[in-house]
C-alpha cells in the first residue's frame, strides 16, 4: 500500500487476478445453481419469498429474479439473462450456463498466462463462425399447426410436466392461430389474456375463444347464463357523481326535496333507459339477450332497473379488457350513449357466470371471429398456477418467434455438437494464440448437451463422445435422446428450438463473457460519511 | 442495491443478507420429507371417529378444541415451505369437496415417508415421482370399480341419512345420529326442484345455553337480533325488504332548507312528517306486515311503523338481506317505494323468541317453498358449538357432493386396503424401477386403517393384517376395520353403512399425490429473509361491493 491512500478508506477494491477470480467464481456459481434446471428432465427449485409465499419453478429467468442476487458479477449475468428473456422469451438458463462455461474454459488458459484480450478477440472470431454454422443449420418451416406444435412442445416440456406440456402446447398454438386469423400482421401477444382460476387441477387449463372477466353481475336477480348475446361495451358512468363545483339544494318543503331526489338521478336514469330501449327493440320477442359491460360504475338503482329487464350488467371492467372485448366480440366501446346503434354492439354465443367461493368469473364465449382469446389457467394452488403462467408465456413467445423467423433450429443439443465440430475445423485455419480461444469456445458449447445428459442420469463424457463421433459421420444434425441416452435425429422426433433464441444466446454470451474477462479491477466507492 | 466486493466464492455469498439456500438430497429433500412427516404425524392422531382433539391457540390468542383437520391447519399457521404445500393441497380439497382434508395430509405424509426409504435405497426422486403418478393413475382407474353404494334419489331423507352419518361420525363421534337427523332434514327440505344445492342456504346459528339435544332446524332464517319497533309477532305476513335506511330520503348533494319565517318552519316539519306517514301508510296498505331494512330505521319512521302495526327488523349485513330475500322470495328494493305485489315476500311466521338470554328473530316458513334452512345449535360453551358447527359444515358439503355424484365407497379403511391390494398386484406386473414406488404407494395407503385402529387403542399392524386377510378373498372387498368392537376385528363396511364419498377419495388422492410429487421434485430451496413488520393483510375479495 502506498503511504497516501488514493481512495476513501471505506472503499473496497479487488485487483487483477483477484478480480478475475471473483468474476469467474461467480459465473461458475450461478451455473451450478442453474445446471440442474436445464432440459425436460431438469429438477425444480422452490423459492420462498420474504412474505412466506412459495414459488416453484424451473424457468431460469424466474429463478434469477427471485433469488435476490447481490453479487455484482452475478447480477450482470442475471441481467444478460433477463435481456434474453425480454427479446426472445426463452433460453435464459442456457445463457447463464454458457457464460459460466465460457469463463471456466477461459480460466484454464488464463491461468497459464494467456492475456485476456487475446481470449476475448478469439471469442469474437469463434462467435462469428458459430453464427455462420447456425445459418447453415437453419431449417426453414412452413407456418402450420404441426410445426408450431413441435416447437411449442419443445419449449414447454422444459418448463412443466410432460402431460401438462402436451395440453398447453395445443392451447397455446390454438390461441395464436385464432388471433392471427390467417393474416400476416405481427401478432400482439397481449391479445391472449391469461386468466387464473384456483380450481380443480392443472390439466383442466383450457382455451376460451372469447373473454373471461374476473367479476360477475352485481345484482342477485341478474341472469347467470345467457345465450345469443348482444354485448354492449361502454365507458359511461351509470352512477351519481357529484358536480365538481360546490353545489347545494335549497328547498322549502319535503315535497320539494323529494322532487330534488328524483331530479338528481334523472340524467343517470336517462342513460339507463337508453340501454333498456335498445335492448327492448333488439331482443324482445326474439331469443336474443343483452349484456352490458361497463368500465365505469353502475349504482344499485341502475343495476336494479337493468336486472328487471333481464340484462346482465358488469361494472368496473378493466381498461385492457375493453379493448379485448371489442376485438373478441366485435362492436365498439362507447364513451357516450348518445346515438346507440345496433352496429356498436358485439356478439357472443354464450355468456355465463362461474362462481368459485367468493370469486365470480364471467365467461364470454363462442364469439364469431375472436381476435382476442383467453387462456383460462386452472390449478389447485397458487404456485401451480404461477408455474403454468410462466410456461404459457414462454410457449406463446416461442410460437411467435417461429412465425417471425419462419425457420427453426433442431434441438436436443444438435446445434451445439455441430458447432463444436465445425469450430474444431475452423481452429486450424487460425494462426497464433487465438486458436486457443476458439478451442475454449468450442468446448464451452458442449456444456448444453452435457447438462442434458447429466440431468437425465447419463454419463456426460460417454454421451458426448458418442454424439461428437456420430455428428462427424453424417451431414444430418444429431441430438441427444433423453429417453435412451443415445444419439438421434431431432428433426425426426420433432424437437426444435427457435432460431432467434440461439442467435441471441451466441451473441450475448460471448459479449458478456469477454466483458467479464477484461475486468481487472472491481471497486466499490466508500460511503461518504456525513453522519460520522 | 448496494454492491460490495465479495470475498469467498460460492453461491450463498451472491444472495442478499439473510437469504438461505438448501440444495441436494441431504439438505433439501430429506429436510422437506421429515418436516412433512412430522406434520402428518400430528394430524394422523386426529383421523377418524376416535381421533383425538387438538387444542390450538392461534395468533390472536383464540382457542380452538377440534379434530377437524381444516381448522387445525388454518389456525396453525404453518411456516415450513414443504409442509405448506401439503396444507395448500388440503385446502384445495376443502374447497373442492369440503370433506376429507385430513385424508390428504395423512396420505401425502405417508407417501413422503415411503419415498424416503426408497431414496435411501438409491432410487432418484424423478423415478419415485413417476412411479407415484403411475400408481395414482391406476388407483383412479380402480376406484370406480369399488363403488358399493349409490344414491340416485337424494330427496329421500332416510337414504341421505345413511351416507351422511359417516362424515359426521368422523367429527362428532357419539352425537352422530342426532346431528345427522338435523342436517339431513335441513338439506333435503330446502332442495330446489331444479338447479343445484347451495351450501350457503344452510345457515347455522349458535346460541349459548341448554344442551345439544335442544338444537333444532328452522325452515327459514334466524337472526340474533331484536326488532326495532313494538310489534314482535306477525303471522302469514307479507314482507317488504329495503336495502336502504327506512327514513326520510336525503339527496346526494348537500341540501339546505331555506326558511324565512316560523310559519314555514312549522310547515316544513309537518310536511316532512306527513310525507313519511304517507309512504309508510302506502306500504301498510299494500298488505305488508313486516319491514326489513338494510340500514337505520329513523325515529320518526319507527313511530309511523308502530302506528300502522308494522314489524320492523334491521339487518346490518347485505348478505343476510339477500339471503332473507331468497328465503321469503322477495325483491330487495333499493329505495323507499311502495312495493308491488310481486316484490313482496311471504313468511308464515315472523316472531321473537327467547332462547337462554339471547333474543332471536325467526322467520319461519312451514310451507315447502322455503329455500333456506337454519340449524340452531345449542350448547354449553362456544368451543363446543364451534366444533359442532364444523362437523355440520362438513356434512352439508358432503351433501352437496352427493347431489352432484351419488357414488359411495366403503369406509372404515376398506377402500384403502382394497386399493393397496390391487396396486401391489399391479406393481408385480411392472418391469421398471417404478414398481418399487408403486408398491410403496400401496403400503402408504395402509396408514388409514392403521390410524383408525391406533386411534381406537388397537394394534395398527394387527388391524392391517386382518384386513389384508379379508381382502385376499373374493367377497372381502368391503371389509373394513371395526372400531367399536372389544378386540381388533373386521366389519363389512357396506352392511354397517359406513360410506365414504367417491368424490372425496378421488380428489383426495389426486391432491395428495400432487403435493407429494411436487415436494419430491424440489431439489433446491432458496428462502429470502423473512420480511419484518406485521403480516401482509389477506387479500380481500372484490373491493367492488354493493
Amino acid at each position: 500500500m502506498a503511504s497516501i491512500s488514493l481512495l476513501n478508506p471505506r472503499a473496497e477494491i479487488a485487483r487483477a487476478a483477484h478480480a478475475l477470480a471473483i468474476n469467474i467464481s461467480a459465473a461458475k456459481g450461478l451455473q451450478d445453481v442453474m445446471r440442474t434446471n436445464l432440459g425436460p428432465k431438469g429438477t425444480v427449485k422452490m423459492l420462498v419469498s420474504g412474505a412466506g409465499d412459495i414459488k416453484i419453478t424451473k424457468d431460469g429467468n424466474v429463478l434469477l429474479h427471485e433469488m435476490q442476487i447481490q453479487h455484482p458479477t452475478a447480477s450482470m449475468i442475471a441481467r444478460a439473462s433477463t435481456a434474453q428473456d425480454d427479446s426472445t422469451g426463452d433460453g435464459t438458463t442456457t445463457t447463464v450456463m454458457l457464460i459460466g462455461e465460457l469463463l471456466k474454459q477461459a480460466d484454464i488458459y488464463l491461468s497459464e498466462g494467456l492475456h485476456p484480450r487475446i481470449m476475448a478477440d478469439g471469442f469474437g472470431k469463434a462467435r462469428d463462425k458459430a453464427l455462420e454454422v447456425l445459418e447453415k443449420c437453419k431449417v426453414p418451416v412452413e407456418i402450420n399447426k404441426k410445426n408450431l406444435m413441435e416447437v411449442a412442445n419443445t419449449s414447454l416440456k422444459t418448463k412443466v410436466h410432460p402431460v401438462l406440456a402436451d395440453l398447453l402446447t395445443e392451447v397455446c398454438v390454438d390461441a395464436i392461430l385464432t388471433i392471427a386469423n390467417g393474416t400476416d400482421k405481427p401478432i400482439d401477444l397481449h391479445m391472449v389474456e391469461l386468466m387464473e382460476m384456483q380450481h380443480k387441477t392443472a390439466t383442466d387449463t383450457q382455451l376460451v375463444r372469447g373473454l373471461v372477466l374476473d367479476h360477475g353481475g352485481r345484482h342477485p336477480e341478474m341472469p347467470k347464463r345467457l345465450e345469443n348475446v348482444y354485448i354492449l361495451t361502454a365507458n359511461v358512468s351509470l352512477e351519481y357523481e357529484k358536480a365538481e363545483v360546490n353545489s347545494g339544494f335549497f328547498y322549502k318543503t319535503a315535497e320539494e326535496r323529494e322532487a330534488f331526489v328524483l331530479a338528481e338521478r334523472e340524467f343517470i336514469d336517462q342513460r339507463v333507459k337508453k340501454v333498456i330501449d335498445l335492448k327492448r327493440s333488439l331482443c324482445d320477442g326474439t331469443d336474443k339477450s343483452f349484456v352490458l359491460i361497463n368500465q365505469k360504475g353502475i349504482d344499485p338503482l341502475s343495476l336494479d332497473a337493468l336486472a328487471k329487464e333481464g340484462i346482465l350488467a358488469l361494472r368496473r371492467a378493466k381498461r385492457r379488457n375493453m379493448e379485448r372485448l371489442a376485438l373478441a366480440c366485435g362492436g365498439t366501446a362507447l364513451n357516450t350513449f348518445e346515438d346507440l346503434q345496433e352496429e356498436h354492439l358485439g356478439y357472443a354465443g354464450v355468456v355465463y357466470e362461474h362462481v368459485l367461493g367468493e370469486n365470480k368469473y364471467t365467461l364470454v364465449e363462442d364469439c364469431k371471429h375472436p381476435l382476442s382469446v383467453t387462456i383460462l389457467i386452472k390449478g389447485p394452488n397458487k404456485h401451480t398456477i404461477l408455474q403454468i403462467k410462466d410456461a404459457i408465456r414462454d410457449g406463446l413467445r416461442s410460437i411467435n418467434n417461429t412465425i417471425d423467423d419462419k425457420a427453426l433450429i433442431p434441438g436436443a443439443g444438435a446445434f451445439e455438437v455441430r458447432a463444436y465440430n465445425e469450430l474444431l475445423v475452423y481452429k486450424d485455419t487460425i494462426k497464433g494464440k487465438g486458436r486457443l480461444a476458439v478451442q475454449a469456445f468450442a468446448d464451452a458449447l458442449l456444456v448444453i448437451p452435457k447438462s442434458l445428459a447429466i440431468n437425465s442420469g447419463y454419463d456426460a463424457q460417454d454421451t458426448m463422445l458418442k454424439l461428437v463421433t456420430e455428428d462427424r459421420l453424417t451431414t444430418d444434425l444429431v441430438g441427444l435422446d433423453l429417453a435412451t441416452g443415445e444419439p438421434m435425429k431431432p428433426v425426426d422426433m420433432g424437437i426444435y428450438d427457435n432460431y432467434i433464441v440461439k442467435k441471441q444466446i451466441l451473441n450475448s454470451c460471448s459479449i458478456i463473457a469477454s466483458n467479464l474477462l477484461l475486468v481487472d479491477e472491481v471497486m466499490r466507492a466508500g460511503l461518504t460519511s456525513l453522519k460520522g | 442495491m448496494a454492491l460490495s466486493v465479495p470475498k469467498a466464492p460460492g453461491v450463498s455469498q451472491m444472495l442478499k443478507d439473510g437469504a438461505r439456500m438448501y440444495s441436494g438430497l441431504e439438505e433439501a429433500v430429506y429436510r422437506n420429507i421429515s418436516a412433512c412427516k412430522e406434520f402428518a404425524q400430528t394430524m394422523r392422531s386426529a383421523y377418524g371417529p376416535n381421533g383425538m382433539n387438538k387444542m390450538i391457540i392461534n395468533h390472536i390468542e383464540k382457542q380452538f378444541v377440534t379434530s377437524d383437520a381444516g381448522t387445525i391447519m388454518r389456525e396453525l399457521d404453518v411456516e415450513h415451505p414443504a409442509a405448506k404445500l401439503i396444507v395448500m393441497a388440503s385446502q384445495m380439497q376443502d374447497a373442492e369437496v369440503g370433506d376429507g382434508t385430513n385424508f390428504v395430509v395423512v396420505l401425502a405424509g405417508a407417501l413422503l415417508e415411503s419415498a424416503e426409504e426408497l431414496l435411501r435405497l438409491g432410487i432418484t426422486t424423478a423415478e419415485i415421482a413417476d412411479g407415484y403418478e403411475k400408481a395414482l393413475e391406476k388407483a383412479l382407474e380402480i376406484l370406480p370399480k369399488l363403488v358399493c353404494h349409490k344414491i340416485e334419489d337424494y330427496r329421500d331423507v332416510n337414504k341421505v341419512k345413511d351416507v351422511l352419518r359417516t362424515t359426521i361420525m368422523s367429527k362428532q363421534y357419539g352425537q352422530e345420529d342426532f346431528l345427522n337427523d338435523l342436517v339431513s332434514k335441513a338439506c333435503v327440505s330446502i332442495l330446489p326442484d331444479e338447479g343445484t344445492f347451495n351450501v350457503d342456504n344452510i345457515r347455522i346459528c349458535k346460541i349459548l345455553g341448554s344442551g345439544l339435544p335442544k338444537s333444532e332446524v328452522v325452515r327459514g332464517m334466524v337472526f340474533k337480533r331484536f326488532v326495532e319497533g313494538d310489534v314482535t309477532f306477525a303471522e302469514k305476513a307479507k314482507i317488504a325488504i329495503f336495502s336502504c335506511p327506512v327514513d326520510i330520503i336525503q339527496t346526494e348533494t348537500k341540501g339546505t332548507v331555506l326558511i324565512k319565517s316560523a310559519d314555514e318552519l312549522m310547515k316544513f316539519s309537518s310536511g316532512e312528517e306527513s310525507l313519511l306517514e304517507n309512504q309508510i301508510k302506502a306500504i301498510a296498505d299494500a298488505g305488508v306486515k313486516v319491514v326489513v331494512a338494510g340500514g337505520k330505521v329513523g325515529d320518526m319512521a319507527l313511530h309511523f311503523l308502530n302506528k300502522y302495526g308494522l314489524m320492523a327488523v334491521r339487518l346490518n349485513s347485505k348478505f343476510d338481506l339477500r339471503r332473507l330475500s331468497r328465503s321469503v322470495n322477495a325483491t330487495v328494493l333499493p329505495r323507499i317505494t311502495t312495493p308491488s305485489q310481486e316484490e313482496l315476500g311471504y313468511c308464515d311466521k315472523v316472531c321473537i323468541e327467547e332462547l337462554g338470554d339471547t333474543t332471536i328473530v325467526a322467520f319461519r316458513n312451514e310451507g315447502k317453498d322455503s329455500r333456506i334452512a337454519t340449524v340452531v345449535i345449542r350448547g354449553a360453551t362456544d368451543n363446543f358449538m364451534d366444533d359442532i358447527e364444523r362437523g355440520l359444515d362438513d356434512a352439508v358439503n358432503s351433501f352437496k357432493c352427493l347431489t352432484r355424484d351419488g357414488r359411495y365407497l366403503p369406509g372404515a379403511g376398506a377402500t384403502e386396503i382394497e386399493l393397496a391390494t390391487q396396486l401391489s398386484a399391479y406393481a408385480d406386473t411392472l418391469p421398471g424401477l417404478e414398481q418399487y414406488s408403486v408398491r410403496k404407494f400401496a403400503n402408504a395407503l395402509e396408514v388409514f386403517p392403521k390410524a383408525l385402529a391406533e386411534n381406537s387403542g388397537f394394534n395398527g399392524t394387527e388391524a392391517v393384517n386382518l384386513l389384508y386377510l379379508a381382502h385376499n378373498s373374493e367377497s372381502g372387498k368391503n371389509i373394513g376395520f371395526d372400531i367399536e368392537a372389544e378386540t381388533a376385528s373386521t366389519i363389512d363396511a357396506a352392511k354397517a353403512k359406513l360410506f365414504d364419498l367417491y368424490q372425496g377419495k378421488f380428489w383426495g388422492l389426486k391432491y395428495a399425490v400432487g403435493a407429494a410429487t411436487t415436494i419430491l421434485k424440489v431439489d433446491q430451496i432458496i428462502m429470502a429473509k423473512r420480511a419484518g413488520g406485521p403480516k401482509p393483510r389477506q387479500a380481500a375479495g372484490s373491493d367492488d361491493e354493493s
